[in-house]
């Protein structure tokens, strides 16, 4: 509230005690009295009643700056209704009783969503189970019976995997509770694993493969840097280039463990590689190839978050570089 | 041989058809639950060495079966789901599971869980030398025999020679010979494959073993 809200308000009351203090000089000045009389009479009405004004004015100031200050300390400004005092003024009591039932319909309306967007969540984490089944038929069929058609098909099933893997981890990345379990994982068995998992995609794309120098061991989540893996090696296949080759190893710094994937493919742009993390960012490289959604990599930066692990690419033009970070606590193993 | 027998209990058709022409064709034996209110007593009768087991199934949940089944056997249980929760897994450990495999799996994996679980469970079954036309296959010791002429091998040549001397008698494409060496970890190209196969037919000739890999024309190798 500023001073020009404060003189409008207090108009009425003014208008009104300067009439009645017309009112009554004239009646006092026709009853006969001297001027000083009347003006003395008149001073200490406008005395009174500039002390009132006063008073009520701080009072009133000191009330609502307590609640606005209120509102402002605390996290979820919509439960102020619930923590403020009920109001003794009349008027007061009525829009204490709007921003109640605001609140209340406010509070029916998120939890409904909540709900909405818990059931549409299992919905979807039950039909990426109900899809395996499918998918696991499919490659028994095509494992059973081999031919170059049923490799073909193979490597498409890893590419459908590999999107119901990503719709689940995006349904889990956005809830908060942690459904991860921390074990004691040897990087070369989920470097394996992620390439098994692409394995027809790979040898169709007469993709070469290193893995000779993957040796650590980390505390993480398996299935989750599994994923991870197989976003990148998605990528590492869309955008490679002629005669595509994919080196996994990996060093030890002092806290960490790197597990590095580095790929001669056609490499990130120098404006876009700040920004491939960005969810819905495609760049200059997703442009031209159509199957770019700008999730991929979205996802694997928000599931590093949760795990702390460290995500960074590094691209000069001939192929790109992912670090995935692990610390390593020395402490662990002396227990 | 004994043959293991492994029983499968998998409510989808296609999936349980596929299991079984997948297990009967790795040298064992297989037998499927078709009746899902009776799957205790088939487990009795048939007395199988090992069991998959689905965990989502008509009728009684494959957590269910599992405790069931530990009230009277040791036998090894594989559970195969598609669920792939960190508490579906705990609970089937808790429950006696042995291995806890999710959907969609590669049937190397599930082979060589079955494998390790039946070696673990019942002994090594048979001796890791390999017998054809007089040449011995060493597992063990990397090393191929014939006579009393010995010859070292790399780990990609033992893995190459295994799976010939595991198909002997017939033709190898060389597309399933790079498929079984990927689900071993050794992820080679088509050319790769040749090299490799040029130096076993050296040290192959080098012991007497001359023309033993034959290459049939666009079709792959035989021995």
């Amino acid at each position: 509230m500023n001073r020009k809200h404060d003189l409008r308000s207090l108009m009425p009351a003014l208008l009104t005690n300067l009439a009645g203090m017309l009112a009554l000089a004239l009646f006092l000045l026709a009853g006969g009295n001297s001027a000083d009389t009347v003006v003395l009479i008149g001073a200490v009405w406008a005395f009174v009643f500039i002390v009132y004004m006063w008073a009520r004015g701080y009072q009133r100031k000191k009330y609502l700056d307590k609640l606005l200050l209120m509102t402002e300390q605390l996290e979820e400004r919509y439960l102020i209704a619930d923590l403020m005092m009920e109001p003794k003024r009349a008027d007061d009591q009525v829009f204490y009783r709007i921003l109640k039932l605001a609140e209340k319909s406010m509070l029916e309306q998120v939890s409904n969503l909540r709900l909405e967007r818990r059931e549409y969540r299992e919905y979807i984490e039950q039909w990426v189970h109900e899809v395996k089944t499918p998918i696991t038929a499919a490659r028994l069929l095509c494992e059973n019976h081999p031919s170059d058609a049923a490799r073909a098909v193979l490597a498409e099933l890893e590419k459908v995997d590999r999107f119901t893997q990503q719709t689940l981890y995006y349904a889990r990345s956005e809830h908060t509770e942690k459904d991860y379990v921390i074990r004691e994982v040897r990087l070369s068995d989920v470097v394996h694993g992620a390439i098994a998992d692409n394995k027809y995609l790979l040898r169709q794309n007469g993709v070469i493969i290193e893995t000779d120098d993957v040796t650590d061991t980390v505390y993480t989540d398996d299935k989750w840097v599994r994923f991870i893996l197989n976003q990148l090696i998605g990528n590492a296949v869309k955008y490679r280039s002629e005669n595509p080759r994919l080196r996994f190893s990996t060093r030890e710094q002092d806290f960490l463990v790197q597990l590095v994937m580095e790929d001669n493919g056609i490499g990130i742009g120098k404006a876009d590689l700040p920004r491939v993390f960005e969810k819905g960012f495609t760049g200059e490289n997703g442009r031209s190839i159509q199957s770019a959604t700008g999730i991929g990599l979205y996802l694997c930066r928000r599931l590093c978050d949760k795990l702390g692990i460290g995500l960074a690419l590094e691209s000069d033009g001939g192929g790109t570089t992912v670090l995935l970070s692990f610390q390593v606590n020395h402490f662990l193993h002396f227990c | 041989m004994n043959q293991y027998k492994i029983m499968v209990i998998e409510d989808d058709p296609v999936i349980q058809a596929e299991l079984q022409t997948l297990l009967d064709g790795n040298g064992y034996a297989s037998a499927a639950v078709r009746d899902f209110s009776a799957v205790i007593e088939a487990v009795r009768e048939e007395s199988p060495h090992l069991i998959l087991l689905d965990i989502r199934l008509p009728g009684e949940s494959g957590f269910t079966l599992c405790s069931k089944i530990r009230t009277f056997s040791n036998i090894p249980i594989i559970f195969v789901t598609g669920s792939d929760t960190d508490m579906d897994e705990l609970t089937s450990i808790m429950l006696g599971g042995d291995a806890f495999i999710t959907k969609p799996y590669h049937t190397a994996i599930l082979l060589a869980k079955i494998a390790s679980l039946l070696k673990r469970v019942y002994g090594p079954g048979q001796n890791e030398a390999l017998n054809w036309q007089g040449a011995v296959l060493h597992l063990e010791s990397s090393m191929v025999e014939y006579g009393n002429r010995q010859a070292e091998l790399t780990k990609n040549e033992v893995k190459i020679l295994y799976y010939l001397f595991k198909h002997a008698g017939r033709i190898c494409p060389r597309s399933d010979i790079v498929d079984f060496l990927w689900d071993n970890q050794l992820y080679v190209d088509d050319n790769a494959l040749s090299v490799n196969i040029n130096r076993i037919r050296e040290k192959l000739s080098a012991i007497g073993l001359k023309d033993f890999i034959r290459t049939k024309h666009r079709q792959g190798y035989m021995i």
